[in-house]
């Protein structure tokens, strides 16, 4: 990848507009019909991606704006799991979703959605993919003898759908695993199951740890100590966290615990809409260059904008980049 | 003409619709209403208002003449509480000829302002007073205002209510023990204190309990008690005397908490509101053959009233409008002796009507609805409610609510204590204000709409109602995080 220093990137996310909201509302309520909808979706999808772009974001992603939530939009891919779609009452809830069977290997599609990406823009990208122990949190198990059981055959269909978006060119994914957060005692077999998913896969490999961010605010609360030191086992070569809303103490952790990832640092915070100045982000990213060095760093938001109002995530992605381009330049120096 | 019965009394009404609608057609006869007008006509009986409130007996609303009217709203709403033998006819006549243009207008009345939505209303300006001031009005009337609520006592002290609370708490406390979530510092926050006696018992039951399990969450909690009155939050810090090294006291804006408490934000574990709600600025909408039109209104005193005040007061009638504004600037001290200026007060506050009016939304490109309700949702929610009905939108209300839900810690709950209309349909069975309760402004508040916000912004939103004392009509609100 050719990179500058200090690489900014997003945590997969853009903010979701009302009136895509709306369209998908209607599109539930069959006032308009799937193929409108995608094409929705495809605009939509490159306006999120030029948005990027112009706030000057050096690995972009789509967006997630065909997503109605992190979970959904895998869970209606898996077959042999059961979806009541009477369930949801907005876009953004989740479905009640289970599975009664084993699941069978089989690809989820998501390579579209890759190479949709790759055609629409000249920068580096990232694929986000939410990773096997939220699904299990989500998808009630009416088949397999334990959570990890499940989790981990979740994990193999979904290192099949890596491979898939390997060959289809991609080079950095990130894997999205929140739910370690409110459930801390399962990382003993999280991170095994982690590990099947990413076992092969030639790319860089992201992931994203966060207190959850549903509705725009988080789900749990805590330190990330819990993540120590069972996380260095962990085959993945970034840990992408929030430090923005929680403070930089848990930085520390990286000065006690030495691994060989690199660290995404979060200097935005996504639950408010007061929007960064460049110098708050660059006071936040000499933070963690106290405890890592500026090659190991990434710089990004907390947790995805898909909560944010457009002109908010564009603002703060700005503030991003410009406060990222200050301490380039001071090291520059 | 549509006749819609609301709410009949009818032990207590001095007029029933029998009685309503011959008066109507009497005056269709003697040509003081069109055939066109008649045919619109929506007669609301019986219109039952809060004994103490800003409407007469027979009041006619009806729509502005905007461009987009092509059939103008009339509405006739009868309070038959408030009607005197034999003066039904007299009272519909002239609530129609008002409601008429022509050269019979408002000349028997004083006009305080313009219209404008209830909301931003000096009838509000007043409410304000009566809590900045609040010990002048007790002073005179030499009665508290608790002793002024239905009942002579808050629901909100209610130790059964508040026992049941400390426990829900105390349960919540423990669990997140038991996943390691619990925060050091265990922040509490209660938003309109009152004289303090809820928070005094709410602290006594949280030790005891906390004693007799042996958790030792007392000595980590943090009691804030917030309220927008400083005179109120002196007034609450005795009765927590045995306590004030946990409490801190803040004078806040209900409407929006988080700009005195943006450093607890996500960090608070409980917060509590009783009779707040249903005193926040609010306004209403009124759905009428498939349209949302807007009720605006303009505080007024008639001028019977006006000159009775000018007299026991010695001021030129033509005066009576420059005193009001100096009152609600400046407090009863506008007047050389105090006592004076809360007399009049007082009476201007007894005196004070208003006159309603609907706009259409359309004509009202600038209207915005409370921030979390967007008129896409309310279009939905509508879909769903009753035909041609009269809702709060507790704008208030869902201000303060939004604001204050970004305090809350993951897992952490919101309680309010308060009189909700939970379904829609209520809305046909009633009149749910506003009236005056002594020198304030009491309204009941849109619970649909609250859930709805409430779930857009990551919460279920639950009803129940008030239990603990028989014939309560206030229902307490708590919210559940949304997965």
């Amino acid at each position: 990848m050719n990179l500058p220093i200090l690489p900014t990137t997003v945590v997969g996310s853009y903010s979701m507009p009302g009136w895509l909201e709306r369209m998908k509302t209607e599109y539930f309520g069959r006032r308009i019909s799937r193929h409108d909808l995608d094409e929705i979706h495809e605009t939509a999808s490159k306006a999120a991606i030029k948005d990027q772009e112009v706030a000057g974001i050096d690995i972009v992603t789509d967006g997630e704006l065909r997503r109605d939530n992190m979970i959904d939009y895998f869970v209606e891919r898996f077959p042999g799991v059961q979806i009541d779609r009477s369930s949801k009452k907005f876009y953004y809830d989740f479905y009640e979703s289970s599975v009664v069977g084993k699941l069978p290997m089989a690809s989820l599609g998501l390579a579209d959605d890759f190479r949709f990406l790759r055609a629409n823009t000249e920068r580096e990208t990232k694929f986000c993919i939410t990773g096997p122990h939220s699904l299990s949190k989500r998808i009630r198990n009416e088949f397999y003898p334990s959570e990890e059981a499940f989790a981990m055959d979740l994990a193999r269909v979904l290192n099949l759908e890596l491979k898939e978006l390997v060959k289809a060119g991609a080079r950095l994914i990130q894997i999205d695993e929140p739910y370690y957060s409110g459930f801390p005692d399962d990382l003993s077999w999280g991170v095994k199951v982690l590990n099947t998913m990413v076992e092969g896969v030639e790319a860089k490999i992201a992931l994203h740890i966060c207190y959850g961010n549903r509705y725009g605010k988080p789900s749990w609360e805590g330190s990330y100590r819990y993540l120590f030191p069972r996380i260095l086992d962990a085959k993945v070569h970034q840990l992408t966290l929030e430090f923005a809303r929680r403070g930089g103490e848990d930085l520390d952790l990286f000065k006690e615990f030495a691994g060989s990832f690199d660290l995404g640092v979060g200097v935005i915070d996504v639950k408010t809409n007061a929007v960064e100045t460049p110098d708050m982000v660059a006071e936040r990213i000499r933070k963690a260059l106290e405890v890592l060095p500026a090659d190991r760093i990434f710089i990004l938001p907390d947790c995805g904008c898909f909560h944010l109002p457009r002109d908010v995530a564009f603002a703060k992605l700005s503030a991003m980049v410009e406060g990222t381009r200050l301490v380039r330049k001071e090291l520059k120096n | 003409m549509i006749l819609q019965l609301n709410h009949l009394h009818r032990d207590h009404a001095a007029a029933s619709a029998q009685d309503v609608i011959a008066v109507l057609y009497k005056l269709l006869e003697e040509g003081h209403i069109e055939q066109s007008q008649f045919a619109h006509l929506q007669v609301h009986l019986d219109w039952i208002q809060y004994r103490q409130s800003f409407r007469e007996a027979v009041t006619v609303t009806r729509g502005s003449r905007e461009r987009s009217e092509r059939d103008p709203v009339m509405e006739m709403h009868v309070d038959a509480r408030q009607l005197v033998s034999d003066s039904l006819r007299e009272n519909i006549l002239r609530a129609m000829m008002r409601a008429n243009p022509g050269p019979v207008g408002n000349d028997d009345r004083l006009f305080l302002e313009d219209f404008k939505s209830f909301r931003s209303s000096i009838a509000w300006e007043f409410n304000r007073l009566y809590w900045h001031r609040l010990s002048d009005w007790e002073r005179a009337t030499g009665r508290g205002y608790e002793q002024a609520l239905p009942g002579g006592k808050s629901d909100a002290n209610h130790p059964d209510a508040i026992a049941d609370c400390v426990a829900d708490f105390w349960t919540l406390l423990r669990d997140l023990e038991n996943k390691k979530q619990l925060p050091d510092e265990i922040f509490v926050l209660e938003i309109g204190v009152g004289m303090g006696t809820r928070s005094r018992i709410w602290l006594d039951h949280f030790r005891k309990l906390d004693q007799a399990r042996g958790t030792r969450y007392y000595h980590r909690l943090k009691f804030l008690l917030g309220d927008y009155s400083l005179a109120t939050l002196e007034r609450s810090r005795p009765a927590v005397k045995d306590h004030l090294e946990l409490c801190s006291f803040m004078v806040l804006d209900a409407l929006d908490p988080m700009k005195t408490l943006s450093f607890l934000r996500h960090k608070i574990l409980h917060i509590h509101l009783t009779n707040v709600y249903d005193n926040l600025p609010d306004e209403e909408l009124a759905s009428r053959n498939g349209r949302l039109y807007l009720v605006q209104a303009r505080a007024y005193i008639t001028s019977a009233e006006s000159a009775r005040i000018a007299n026991t007061f010695q001021l030129p009638t033509a005066d009576i409008g420059r005193m009001v504004n100096l009152l609600l600037e400046n407090g009863p001290d506008c007047f050389s002796e105090h006592s004076r200026g809360v007399a009049f007060w007082q009476e201007i506050w007894k005196a004070v009507r208003l006159e309603e009016r609907v706009v259409s939304l359309e004509d009202l490109p600038d209207a915005v609805l409370p921030a979390g309700l967007h008129l896409s949702h309310l279009e939905e929610m509508l879909r769903e409610a009753p035909v041609d009905f009269r809702f709060h939108l507790s704008s208030g209300a869902l201000e303060s609510f939004r604001n204050t839900l970004p305090l809350l810690y993951p897992r952490g709950f919101l309680q309010v204590q308060d009189i909700f209309v939970t379904d829609l349909n209520e809305y046909r069975l009633g009149f749910h204000g506003p009236g005056k309760l002594d020198g304030s402004i009491v309204n009941w508040v849109n619970g649909v709409l609250l859930r709805e916000v409430g779930e857009r912004a990551g919460y279920d939103v639950h009803f129940a109602p008030f239990r603990y004392r028989e014939g309560s009509r206030t229902s307490i609100l708590y919210t559940t995080q949304r997965e």
